[in-house]
Formats: C-alpha cells, structure tokens, sequence
C-alpha cells in the first residue's frame, strides 16, 4: 500500500475551543476512493478538510505527504503536493476575482505549473477539461463570473481541478449552494473523475444522501470528533451511533409516509458536556458510563468503527487505525493487475 | 373557489432588462384553503421566489407587477392604498424571507426586533405586557426567554430562523408565506425548524405557502404542491399524489434529481439549463430539455388542464407521463 496522504491523530484547538479531536485518516495512492465527511456545522468536518489541504497545521499531530510532514515540505515537494491536491471550495462565488474573466482561474495553474508550452496548447487543455464536466468552452471562456451561473461557476472549479491531473480533490461543500438539479450533475462528474482517472476524492459535506450516492466510505462528525465510520451502504442502511440515526431519519424523503415523526424538537442542540461523550445531552439511549470519557472507537464489523459504549463489547480499534475501516476501490491486485 | 383565505388569479410580473423585458410570472392562478400547506417548487430562476414577494406586492423597480388580482379573505390587495397594504404585511399575511436569518438586525437584540414589528402596527402596550408578549412568542417557537437580549451573531442559524418566524407570526396571521426557510440548515436542524412551523402554524390556524426547490421537504411538509418553471405553474396536485404519480415530466425530473436513500446510482441532474426569462423556447418552456417532447410540444404552450382529483397539469402528453 502507498500512501498518498495521511492525517495521523490531528487534532485542531482555537483558544478553549476543539475544532478536530484525534483524528487520523489515510489516502492510498493505488486503491482510489471516494471518503464523505459528513456532520452538522461546527463538527471539524471544513477543519479538517484545511488541515487535508494543508492550508492550517495540526495543533497536535500530523499530516503525511508521501511520507513527509506538510510541515517541512518544501521546494519542488511543496509545488508536487499543491499540484497532487486539489481543493474545491462550498462558494463558487468568491472564488473568482469579479474584474477577471473566469478564463483566468483555468490559466494560471497552466502557467504556474507549466502544463503547457504554447498558447495553443494551453487552450486545447483548458478546452478538453471543461468538456470533461460537460460544460461548452465556447459558452464559458471570454466570460465574467456574474455573467455564468453557480452551477456553471461550480463546474468550472472542478474543471480547473482537473487540469492538474490531481491524485487527491478535497471538495468542501461543493454543492450545498446550488439546487438539487444542479447537485445532481456537478456530484456525476466528481463521481466520474474518479472512476475514469482514479482521482480519490474526500467530499466535505452535510448531506447524507449525496455522501451515499457518490462515496465508497463515510466519517460521521460530531462536535470535532469522528463517531462512525465505515463502508457507507452498511452505515446508511444500518446506522449505530444514535448521531447517525438521528441524522438518517431526519432526511426528508421524497414519498407519501411522512418519516418526520415530531421527536426532533425535544432533542434539540444543547451546549455540549463537559465531559465523556459530546452527544450525551441529546442522546435517547446515554447511560450513565457516557459521561465519564470519550468513548474510543469500536469495531463492530470489519468495515465498521463507531464511537459509542453501547458497543463495547466489539474490540476497540485504536485511532490511528480508522484507515482500517475504510475501503477503496480497486483491490490493491486488481489495481496493480491493469 | 370559495372560502379560500388567498387566492392569486393570473398573477404577472416582470423585470426591465437592457435586452428584453423578463417575465418572472407568468399568469399564475392558484388559491389556498385556510390552514392548508401549499408548497411552491422549482429550479433557480423560475419564478417562485418572486411570485411569493409580488403577492406581497413588495416587487420593487426594475420589476413590476403586470397584471393579475390577489385576494385575502375576500380583500383585493391591489386595491389597498400603500399605507393599508402596509398595515397588512405581517398581520394579514407574514412574509419569512429567503436568507432570513440574515434579514435580522445585526445590531439590534432579538426582543427589541420584535418590539419594533409590533410599534410598527399600532400594538402599544405596557413595559411588562410586552415583555411577557415577547417571551411568549419566543417559548412557542421554542427558544428560551433570555434569548429576547441577545443579538442576532449570539445564535445559531437554527435559533436566528426560530426568531425570524417568531417575528412572522406576532401578530397571528392567516396566510406565513416561508421562502426557502432552512435552506441554509443542515438536516437535523432543517427538521427541527420546519416541526416548529408546523406546530405554530396549526395552533394559529394559518395557511402556509412553502416557497423552495427540495422535494423531499415539500413531500414532509406540504398538503398540495405547485411546481414552476419558467415564470408558470406546470402542475398542481395533493402532495401524496404528486410525489408516487407526477403527471409532468418536469415534476418527474425534478424528483428523480434529489439522491435516494434506498437504492444507489440514482443521481441524474436535469438536462440542460432552465431558459432565458426573456427569451423563452416556443411552445412549452420545458421541451428543449424533455425526454417526451413531440412536435405538438415545440409549437404549442400547453395550458393547465384538469387531470384527476383537485390536480392540474400543463403537458400535452400528460397521459403519457405516469
């Protein structure tokens, strides 16, 4: 296994406040997958995704590039690292500069990385990649930002992604701004980058049902820490932590039965504990023992991790190890077989 | 129909625009039985947000309202001086804006915002009266009494929303128009919100018109549901009914673009873009992006036609859909 990125036991504070709580994650080179991060806001899920892309450092713990902390890249390595990642931001509004034509986004990280040798050459790769996320170049170059829509706009980031053959694209909230139609398409090319060019993805997101249409594993945050984690259908279909429970029924479905029942208002958001476990206040099934230590994670089936004492008869899996859950892709043979 | 509490009859506005005048409503009819939840769908830019301030008659240049009546429990609202129509935002008919949360005050506390939408219809009461009102009105949208002191930057976006329909209904009336109430919110949150406006709403007895794109949202909450595209309603019918058998393709679409749950691979965006306002297809609107579109589709609008029990539908093939 080659690892592309890995994020070992980080954790985030601002003054009093945790904003990411031990968390480790491992991105594999050979075996791409599609890894949701899923929470309400507040949960360290965008703190995450800054410490990923190395735009903040751990307070404690650290972040792997190829085996070299973000910390001490340099140099060629650096530029390799910001080449190999990519960031797609939640508003496709402020990422444009409003007196630039949105051809300038795609230009530069030609230019900066030297993608190509002429002008000619350069458009024929901008070309192609917006194509890539079904947009026409012919409607999008030459534009203004307020001229397209955030649909529009959106695409373009995610082609702009693409121009730089990324390993790896952090998309925090890509979607939440744009409607369902829209949602629907600009998750389709994400989804199809990563099975046509192998791109691994780690989708920052609030939307359950997105995570699950488009993501091999999923990481339930709760108030900066991780409460379940695994291979989404088991997740989805069968969720442990009571957060994700009360995540899952609270989607609103499309059908005749009505799935919200009314309960929800009595759990409404209350200040977290000082101690034991952040969900205790709300949660319907706490025990005594939740309010004593953070529960650790336990593996409840191979492709399973939840932070939850109800489950302590499964054998702890120590943090470190969550990338032991997840699952990618290809099989490392499959993969190394093509 | 009679008894209803509003009723809108081929309400139209549009925008000035250097290329062209944009029809943003298009002649649309509907009416809202008291109490009733009616929830009005579709993409950006079809109209709906705009239908939902222009019944409030609250469209400001470079838009205008073209034609079309709105009635309030048998008042014309255009016949209202501006004064009277003034008086009767929020009392008679109680608007909670797109983005509310961000419509509130920054610098003003909670308790104080609500004070002023009272002073600003004539409710003069003494210091202790008002202050039991306020805390009243912030208990039945499930926020504590403390809350009246704080400032807007203090709360969460799910409490900023609680105070925003608390501000909506403190002066009980009939018809809460909600754009896109929680569309900022996450899920769990979102439900929380939209359980306190179903509670509120029923113990006032009010109607509510829910303006937003999420169909899972209107199939929890909704009793009947108009969809919009382009400037017009496509199809009208009791929600149960829209959401297992949609009549219009565009319904159809709408629906299948939401991701599933239950079974994976079935995310589909819609094809192709919502058109120009300004510069709409022949025909229906909808054909340059519908899988069913005939030659009948690219010559002839369809007009909204009866189809099954208290339904409406605008597609010539309409038979064909379900």
């Amino acid at each position: 296994m080659t690892v592309l990125l890995r994020a070992e036991h980080a954790s985030k504070t601002y003054g009093p406040l945790t904003a990411l709580r031990d968390v480790s994650l491992t991105i594999d080179l050979v075996r791409p997958s599609i890894t949701a991060v899923v929470g309400e806001s507040g949960s360290g899920k965008t703190t995450l995704a800054r410490i990923l892309l190395g735009l903040e450092a751990p307070t404690t713990g650290r972040v792997l590039y190829h085996d070299t902390d973000l910390r001490t890249l340099s140099g060629e390595a650096r530029m390799t690292f910001r080449r190999d990642v990519q960031a797609i931001f939640q508003d496709p509004y402020g990422v444009y500069n409003p007196f630039y034509r949105v051809d300038h986004v795609l230009t530069t990280p030609v230019r900066k990385f030297r993608l190509a040798r002429s002008a000619a050459e350069a458009r024929t790769l901008i070309e192609a990649a917006l194509r890539a996320v079904g947009l026409r170049p012919e409607e999008i170059l030459g534009r203004f930002p307020h001229q397209l829509s955030g649909g529009q706009r959106q695409r373009i980031m995610v082609a702009r992604a693409l121009l730089l053959r990324p390993k790896l694209i952090v998309a925090d909230e890509p979607v939440s701004m744009v409607d369902a139609s829209l949602r629907a398409t600009i998750l389709g090319s994400l989804r199809s980058l990563h099975e046509e060019l192998g791109i691994s993805i780690v989708y920052i997101t609030h939307d359950l049902a997105t995570a699950y249409q488009i993501s091999h594993n999923i990481l339930v945050m709760y108030r900066a820490g991780v409460v379940e984690a695994g291979a989404v259908e088991g997740i989805v279909t069968r969720p442990e932590h009571p957060y994700t429970r009360l995540l899952i029924s609270s989607i609103p479905r499309v059908s005749t039965e009505r799935n919200w029942a009314g309960e929800a208002e009595a759990v409404a958001a209350r200040s977290a504990p000082a101690s034991g476990c952040s969900f205790m206040n709300r949660c319907p099934v706490a025990m005594a023992e939740c309010a004593e230590a953070v529960p650790p994670l336990f593996r409840t089936a191979a492709e399973r991790a939840v932070a939850c004492y109800r489950y302590r008869t499964s054998p702890e899996l120590a943090a470190a190890d969550l990338g032991t859950v997840l699952v990618g892709m290809y099989e490392a043979g499959s993969r190394a077989a093509e | 129909m009679s008894g209803a509490i509003l009723e809108v009859r081929d309400l139209r506005v549009s925008f000035d625009h250097p290329l062209g005048l944009v029809r943003a409503v298009d002649g649309v009819s509907f009416s809202l039985a008291p109490g009733e939840r009616l929830g009005l769908a579709g993409e950006s830019g079809c109209g709906k947000s705009t239908m939902a301030l222009a019944i409030l008659r609250m469209i400001g240049p470079p838009g205008h309202i073209d034609g079309g009546s709105v009635w309030l429990d048998g008042t014309e609202l255009s016949a209202l001086d501006d004064e009277a129509m003034r008086r009767l935002r929020l009392a008679g008919i109680a608007l909670v804006p797109q983005g509310s949360m961000n419509s509130l005050n920054p610098v003003m506390r909670i308790g104080r915002q609500i004070e002023d939408a009272l002073a600003d219809h004539n409710v003069s009461l003494p210091r202790s009266a008002l202050d039991a009102r306020i805390a009243d009105l912030l208990s039945t949208v499930g926020l504590r009494p403390v809350v009246a002191r704080m400032y807007p930057h203090e709360l969460s976006g799910g409490m900023k929303q609680r105070a925003c329909i608390a501000i909506a209904i403190c002066l009980r009336p009939r018809v809460i128009i909600a754009d896109e109430p929680t569309s900022a919110l996450d899920v769990v949150v979102q439900r929380q919100v939209m359980e306190t406006l179903a509670r509120v709403q029923r113990d006032l007895g009010a109607a509510v018109i829910l303006v937003g794109h999420d169909m899972g949202l209107m199939a929890q909450f909704v009793d009947r549901l108009g969809i919009m595209y382009a400037g017009r309603l496509v199809e009208v019918a009791p929600v149960g009914r829209m959401v297992t058998v949609p009549r219009h393709p565009y319904t159809r679409a709408l629906i299948s673009s939401l991701p599933s749950l239950d079974h994976k691979g079935g995310l589909q965006g819609i094809p192709g873009l919502a058109p120009l306002l300004r510069d709409l297809p022949s025909g229906c609107a909808f054909h340059p992006r519908c899988t069913l579109a005939c030659d009948r589709c690219r010559s002839e609008a369809p007009a909204l036609r009866p189809m099954g029990e208290n339904a409406v539908v605008a597609c010539h093939l309409a038979e064909t859909v379900a």
